[in-house]
């Protein structure tokens, strides 16, 4: 990546963030937004966080890349997560698992 | 341990020390979450000082991850689409505090927005009920501190990128990150029901050139929990339950 491409990428993450965080704080004077939108931005961070997470778990070669316990790791990290409710939990049984499971494999 | 500046000068009115007691818990899972971000920037195709300057200035955790890795393998629309999309959670965050900072000054209207993470988020919105003076003291307490930690992890992370081993596979670190923070994301089945569409999605364009099959998958999960939404709505949840409580929403 070049470096006028990355600062591209930097910009406008930084401004479209920024943009995100402040537009409605900014705008938004005596209203609320309707309930569909306010529902359907919740729903949003779900759909693209799994979408990444699928995404980047699996890879840009396809899903004849993935290993095992990569795989397991993933899911283990997603169990974990939902059951601790904690990212340091998530990570520490996340990794444990690829490390014993490439290890084994 | 960030309070010092002030505290020295005898204005300890600046600094509000139930906003430092309240971060406590909520910064600490901050920390390898930084960390794998400082990792992920000495592996990625992006320059190291650009990936640096992410946490100053973007300072949002997911979204610098995502850019951060995705660098190289994705064409710099479908980074910034994936940014983008990624951050529309805040205009919710944007939307839920605007009455409480109708009263502020406004400057803060206008930097506040710019440190409001998940995590301050979160506590601020625990604290719309102080008057205008003493909201603002929590929140820039509480963001600002929090700036500070993650300038510090960050950077920490990147130092020691480099030394840690690949055996170690602390490459494969993101995609376990994001799937705490989807998990972490679902409150509601309709979010549940966008998740899985979304995953299950992006898991069959994942050929697709350029990493599209994320913003595919996004797209299709939200229609999906959308449709979900609707389901429910008709059917009225009520008869399911016996009396129950109606569950206020505990945003934890």
């Amino acid at each position: 990546m070049s470096i006028g491409a990355a600062l591209l990428v930097l910009a406008a993450a930084t401004l479209g963030t920024y943009f995100a965080r402040s537009s409605l704080i900014l705008l938004l004077a005596d209203r609320e937004l309707p309930t569909g939108i306010e529902r359907a931005l919740a729903n949003v961070g779900p759909a693209v966080l799994a979408a990444l997470t699928i995404n980047l778990a699996v890879g840009s070669e396809g899903l004849g890349s993935i290993e095992f316990a990569e795989g397991a790791a993933v899911v283990v990290a997603a169990v974990v997560a939902a059951w601790r409710r904690n990212l340091i939990w998530t990570f520490v049984a996340g990794m444990a698992t690829l490390w014993i499971l490439s290890a084994v494999t | 341990m960030t309070a010092t500046s002030a505290d020295v000068s005898g204005r300890s009115t600046i600094i509000d020390r139930q906003a430092l007691a309240d971060l406590l818990p909520v910064a600490i899972p901050a920390v390898p979450f930084g960390f794998v971000i400082g990792l992920a920037i000495t592996e990625s195709a992006m320059p190291a000082w650009v990936g640096w300057l992410t946490a100053p200035l973007v300072f949002a955790g997911a979204a610098q991850l995502a850019m951060i890795t995705l660098a190289g393998s994705a064409s710099i629309w479908a980074i910034i689409t994936a940014v983008l999309v990624i951050n529309t959670r805040h205009l919710m965050y944007s939307a839920a505090m605007a009455p409480s900072f109708r009263e502020q000054p406004r400057w803060m209207r206008w930097f506040a927005p710019f440190l409001m993470v998940d995590q301050v988020f979160a506590l601020a919105a625990l604290q719309t009920h102080r008057t205008p003076t003493d909201f603002r003291r929590y929140y820039l307490t509480v963001a600002i501190a929090l700036w500070m930690v993650w300038n510090t992890v960050v950077p920490l992370g990147m130092l020691i990128g480099p030394v840690v081993p690949e055996a170690w596979r602390l490459d494969y670190a993101p995609p376990l990150m994001f799937a705490g923070l989807t998990m972490f994301a679902i409150k509601r089945i309709p979010a549940g029901v966008a998740a899985l569409v979304g995953g299950s999605v992006s898991l069959i364009s994942v050929g697709l050139r350029d990493r599209l099959g994320i913003v595919v998958g996004a797209v299709v999960g939200v229609i999906a929990g959308a449709i979900a939404e609707q389901i429910i709505a008709n059917r009225q949840v009520g008869p399911a339950r016996t009396s129950g409580e109606h569950g206020p929403q505990a945003t934890s």
